[in-house]
């Protein structure tokens, strides 16, 4: 048919139907070992944020209720961790603090730490903004009633409080995810090293960070699923920040 | 107020308890470490299941089974191995490290195993030689850390003052796929892998760019007088027999 516009050039169409198959057949024999890789980042990630949340809860109390100068202590620890690089933070604990010390942590043990310390900073943020959402006069009910401090924030502010933090928590578990990558400087074979291995040995770079890519999306999407769930089960009835 | 130490006292001390274990659990019977760069095939690689192959990484087998030690291959990050290697991280880098006078300032090195020459890899259908390709205002691609980048860098850009572009890539099989991209004209690299990514991308071998040859050799801390000699005993040992030959047959000239 001469002189009819060819729509699509069938050579570039063809060359992308032979190399389907070749770059299915990549992500097929990478995938038991890609989600080996997602095993290893969710500990890491879970690790991190319970660290995070351990360290947390007690920044956000001080910040909150402490001494001004224990409080400006925290506020140092908080722009501290906030705002040294994850990769600085990590050769500097890995390579520097752990050679000083003199003790022997593995690459997956620093990794956890480093990414705990530094979300520790932003949850501790995270309740603090929900420790100060609340009205002040619970906690001077909680006083007038006899309670200690520690009894009236432990039984009364961070019940509610924690609550109210978990939809801003579950945007900090999708950033450590992602920031779990970066531990691959120092060793430790998570989805993205895992996929560059790959990917260098096979040469087929596109698949495989698609496949990486998917991995992500979907560990986001449970975790944050996940998390809405923990919302509604701990929902307490005509009460937190629940709407309609 | 005892209570009160009680609960924040419990607080703390599970991260404690958690750094302590993890301590305790890495503190186990000695095995040697080797760290290798597992983007560099046919050297250092991961196969299919996961497992790290390569012909540094059989090599290194085969040498702690003769000289009755226990290694396991780490993979890592090229830009931290040597650091790694200095801070007790890894015990040896067997991973296609070539022999400087600069790193020799910060490691021990075996005897050398593997002569290597520094190429330039272009498009397949590129009418190119590798002179032209160093032309000013070109863009030339490497792997950052290697003394491939530092020659260039050191050589033809300050000393030659050639206008090129150097662009850093994490690795040269990166590098090559934007060769194929057409974002750069050629990739500096050395020959092993260059022969690699011919049998498996649209590319070929342009042709050296002045860049002396180097040797490789396995690295260890200096202070470790004693494992080198294991190494080098087991390596003289090795390029002895005939699996050597085999080694060669299966990871480079296949």
């Amino acid at each position: 048919m001469a002189g009819r516009p060819q729509l699509m050039r069938p050579s570039i169409f063809c060359e992308f139907c032979k190399r389907m198959p070749e770059s299915l057949i990549a992500i097929g024999d990478a995938l038991p070992y890609l989600l080996q890789g997602a095993l290893v980042t969710l500990t890491v990630v879970i690790g991190a944020m319970a660290l995070g949340l351990i360290l947390g809860i007690p920044l956000a109390v001080g910040q909150v209720y402490g001494h001004p100068a224990f409080r400006r202590a925290i506020g140092l620890y908080v722009w501290f961790f906030r705002g040294i690089p994850l990769l600085a933070f990590l050769f500097l604990f890995y390579f520097g603090l752990c050679t000083a010390l003199d003790i022997n942590l593995s690459a997956f043990t620093v990794a956890i730490i480093v990414l705990g310390l530094i979300s520790s900073a932003y949850q501790s943020q995270i309740f603090r903004g929900a420790i100060l959402s609340l009205s002040e006069g619970q906690f001077r009910a909680a006083r007038a009633l006899g309670m200690s401090d520690l009894k009236a924030i432990s039984f009364i502010v961070l019940p509610q409080a924690l609550r109210l933090s978990i939809p801003a928590w579950s945007n900090e578990y999708s950033i450590l995810l992602k920031d779990s990558a970066v531990t691959y400087a120092l060793g430790v074979a998570e989805i993205m090293a895992r996929a560059h291995f790959v990917a260098t040995r096979t040469y087929q770079q596109l698949p495989l960070y698609f496949t990486a890519g998917v991995i992500f999306l979907l560990l986001t999407w449970a975790g944050t699923k996940g998390l809405r769930i923990l919302e509604e089960r701990v929902r307490i009835p005509g009460y937190t920040t629940h709407g309609m | 107020m005892r209570r009160k130490i009680g609960f924040w006292g419990a607080v703390w001390l599970l991260p404690a308890l958690f750094v302590m274990t993890a301590t305790f659990a890495a503190a186990a019977e000695k095995v040697y470490i080797n760290g290798i760069d597992a983007n560099f095939p046919p050297f250092a690689y991961v196969d299919k299941s996961g497992n790290p192959d390569g012909f540094d990484v059989k090599a290194l087998d085969w040498i702690a089974k003769e000289m009755k030690f226990t290694v396991k291959h780490r993979p890592m990050d090229w830009d931290s191995i040597i650091p790694s290697l200095k801070a007790r991280k890894i015990d040896v880098v067997a991973s296609g490290m070539s022999i400087t006078d600069e790193r020799r300032k910060e490691v021990g090195f075996t005897a050398p195993y593997w002569k290597i020459a520094q190429v330039l890899v272009g498009k397949k259908d590129a009418k190119i030689t590798a002179e032209k390709a160093l032309a000013d205002g070109n863009k030339i691609g490497v792997q950052r850390g290697t003394t491939e980048a530092k020659w260039i860098e050191e050589n033809l850009i300050k000393k030659a003052g050639k206008k090129f572009e150097l662009v850093q890539y994490d690795s040269a099989p990166l590098a090559i796929e934007d060769v194929i991209n057409g974002r750069i004209v050629a990739a500096a690299m050395d020959d092993a892998p260059a022969m690699d990514a011919v049998k498996k991308k649209p590319v070929k071998i342009l042709g050296g760019f002045g860049m002396a040859d180097e040797q490789f050799g396995y690295a260890v801390r200096k202070e470790d007088t004693e494992f080198l000699k294991k190494l080098n005993d087991g390596l003289k040992k090795l390029m002895k027999s005939p699996y050597w030959a085999e080694l060669k047959k299966s990871y480079i000239d296949k």
